[in-house]
């Protein structure tokens, strides 16, 4: 218990930090970021009308400590102030739109290469050397190096443009209605197949890399070689004895993963115009959108160090020798 | 580090990573020797297919995309190196530091370190691109290399906790030799392979994030790299008009780039660490046996 509160303790204290720093960057910056924000919206603005969209903004006068704690204090209570881009729209509800894009892209499309990662991982350390271990091998080298820009604008490329397959763009038909119909789903799934496609090519061979380095180390361990020694059958001993351990590690890169979620697919995103989270982000710094961009950036943070504490959480659980910690 | 080397030598993932590398580093070099044009000027008409005047197209602009490959190839090797070593030298330093030091030291540099870790690194990059406006690629090798050492810090710490119960520190430690000396001179040889592998994979990264930033307009889109020319691309919708030459040629040399680095770094991994290495089946059943005797 112990452990988990140690840890739950710096992962407060470590969201704080990147609170303040989302706090003071834009005030690092050289000129008011108020004045540049609104200046870059084209009109001059009177003097008064200024200090009330301020006002409406969130942005509090007064010493910068002060300014400090109010920001502070309407984070926890999830107020993230107002999007200039989207005015009068709160944060809240345009990353809330774009989360849940993020969310079903992105969340199938880890479990997938997790599941096909991993799968291929064991396979190939156990017949290590074997043409299928090569192939795996060298696939998965070849994936995890080539730029996920790269992997995207090939995908786009080949499918979208060249062959005409399948949409280069949106998350649905944008002529139809938002509505829980056979054909409305159908387009989500046609336009959402081609980015699933590539953030599967950029994922799996992560963790099929993972997992078959983490089979070898364990294939040599005393408690494999006696699997063996026992007579056991050779799926018996792959399947119970080193996956089993090896998954271990992996776990812990599939928190990761889930962590990475709201932003790994930002690149893919942009390049198939997919309204997600990382598209909105992206526009955000376009358009110099402040608030969302630091709305965004601490909910990012917040789900990393959820996924770490769930890490944490998971070791305790999964590693027996751990269980003294609890 | 003999060892490294000679079995790096007959490694073929690490000749074929160290061929790759070797292409695009004489590419980058040699430049002006294999093109006549300037890769900024307008040397001929928008949009113009490759041709034996232009090997490789020209692009919306009418700049020559062979002559912009071949110099983009200088910013993208001098980014993905230069930042490349100052991720490794940070990380490698404070994660020696902390792990020999022991006690507050490490408490501080740890804590840091893992702080670090858990905030994203992507879109903090953005943000902070972002911030600072048109970046040119000496600043993004910086902004990488500062915000980037956490992994390698976090590595080297670990191993270092394990070596300095080794005897030779132990014994150099008796002997009195001073703590700046035992850090370079005994601890950090031993950690060749590991500040190997964080160099490769932080160049790999380096290169990777430069294309990416710059990808998405938050470069200075007057450099000439494969980032910006990507960049360039997709603003002139070169997909959609079919100028395929102007963003498939940068995004193959950034594919080759990238492939010969890992290479190089899971070569690096292989001989580090024995056991990774493919060995036929035999082979296996004798290290199984014998994996009994010592850990290595």
């Amino acid at each position: 218990m112990a452990f988990l509160l140690r840890r739950l303790g710096f992962y407060l204290a470590a969201f704080v930090a990147a609170a303040t720093v989302n706090f003071f960057l834009p005030r690092l910056m050289p000129g008011d970021p108020v004045q540049i924000m609104f200046s870059s919206a084209g009109a001059e603005l009177p003097p008064e009308s200024l200090q009330s969209l301020k006002l409406t903004f969130g942005f509090v006068d007064g010493p910068l400590w002060q300014q400090y704690l109010t920001y502070l204090a309407s984070i926890f209570t999830g107020d993230l102030g107002r999007s200039i881009k989207y005015f009068p729209a709160p944060v809240t509800s345009v990353l809330g739109q774009a989360l849940v894009w993020t969310v079903g892209l992105m969340g199938i499309a880890t479990i997938i290469s997790f599941t096909v990662g991993s799968l291929l991982g064991v396979l190939a350390a156990w017949r290590r050397g074997s043409a299928f271990d090569v192939i795996v091998s060298v696939g998965a080298i070849f994936a995890t190096s080539v730029p996920a820009v790269v992997t995207s604008l090939i995908v786009v490329f080949v499918f979208g443009f060249t062959l005409g397959w399948f949409p280069s763009g949106y998350a649905a038909d944008p002529r139809l209605d938002p509505a829980f119909s056979l054909q409305y789903v159908g387009s989500v799934l046609y336009h959402g197949f081609l980015p699933m496609v590539t953030l599967c090519a950029v994922l799996t061979g992560g963790f099929a890399v993972t997992m078959r380095n983490n089979m070898i180390n364990l294939l040599g361990e005393d408690y494999v070689v006696m699997g063996r020694a026992k007579g056991l059958s050779d799926h018996y001993v792959m399947i119970w004895y080193a996956a089993r351990n090896a998954l271990l590690p992996t776990v812990s890169s599939l928190a990761i993963a889930i962590g990475t979620i709201l932003g790994g697919s930002l690149v893919t995103e942009v390049v198939f115009n997919y309204p997600g989270l990382g598209n909105i982000l992206y526009q955000a710094i376009l358009a110099r959108d402040y608030p969302v961009i630091q709305g965004q950036l601490l909910i990012m943070t917040a789900t990393m160090l959820i996924a770490n504490f769930i890490v944490d959480v998971s070791y305790v659980l999964l590693d027996p020798r751990l269980k003294g910690a609890l | 580090m003999r060892v490294l080397f000679d079995g790096l030598l007959r490694n073929r993932k690490a000749l074929i990573g160290a061929i790759i590398l070797a292409f695009v580093l004489l590419a980058a070099i040699t430049a002006p020797l294999l093109t006549q044009y300037d890769p900024s000027a307008r040397v001929g008409r928008p949009h113009q297919p490759p041709s034996l005047d232009h090997l490789m197209g020209t692009t919306r602009i009418g700049q020559d995309v062979f002559a912009r490959l071949l110099y983009g190839a200088r910013t993208s090797l001098a980014v993905g190196f230069g930042a490349g070593l100052l991720i490794t030298a940070v990380g490698t330093a404070l994660g020696i530091i902390a792990g020999y030091r022991g006690g507050k030291t490490d408490e501080v540099i740890s804590f840091l370190t893992n702080m670090v870790l858990v905030v994203p690194n992507l879109p903090l990059l953005l943000v902070l691109a972002a911030f600072i406006g048109q970046a040119s690629p000496l600043v993004i090798a910086l902004i990488l290399g500062l915000t980037s050492w956490a992994w390698g810090a976090r590595v080297t710490r670990a191993e270092t906790l394990s070596l300095k119960q080794k005897d030779f520190v132990k014994a150099a430690e008796m002997i009195g030799e001073p703590q700046w000396r035992i850090m370079a001179f005994e601890v950090f040889p031993n950690l060749i392979s590991i500040v190997g592998i964080n160099f490769i994979g932080s160049v790999i990264f380096a290169i990777i994030t430069e294309a990416t930033l710059e990808f998405l307009g938050l470069g200075d889109p007057r450099a000439v790299s494969w980032g910006t020319m990507l960049y360039n691309a997709q603003k002139a919708s070169a997909l959609s008009v079919g100028a395929w030459w102007e963003i498939l040629i940068p995004c193959f040399a950034l594919a080759l780039l990238g492939l010969g680095m890992s290479l190089l770094n899971f070569a690096i991994d292989e001989v580090a660490n024995p056991r990774l290495r493919t060995g036929n089946w035999r082979n296996r059943w004798v290290f199984l046996v014998r994996s009994g005797e010592g850990r290595l």
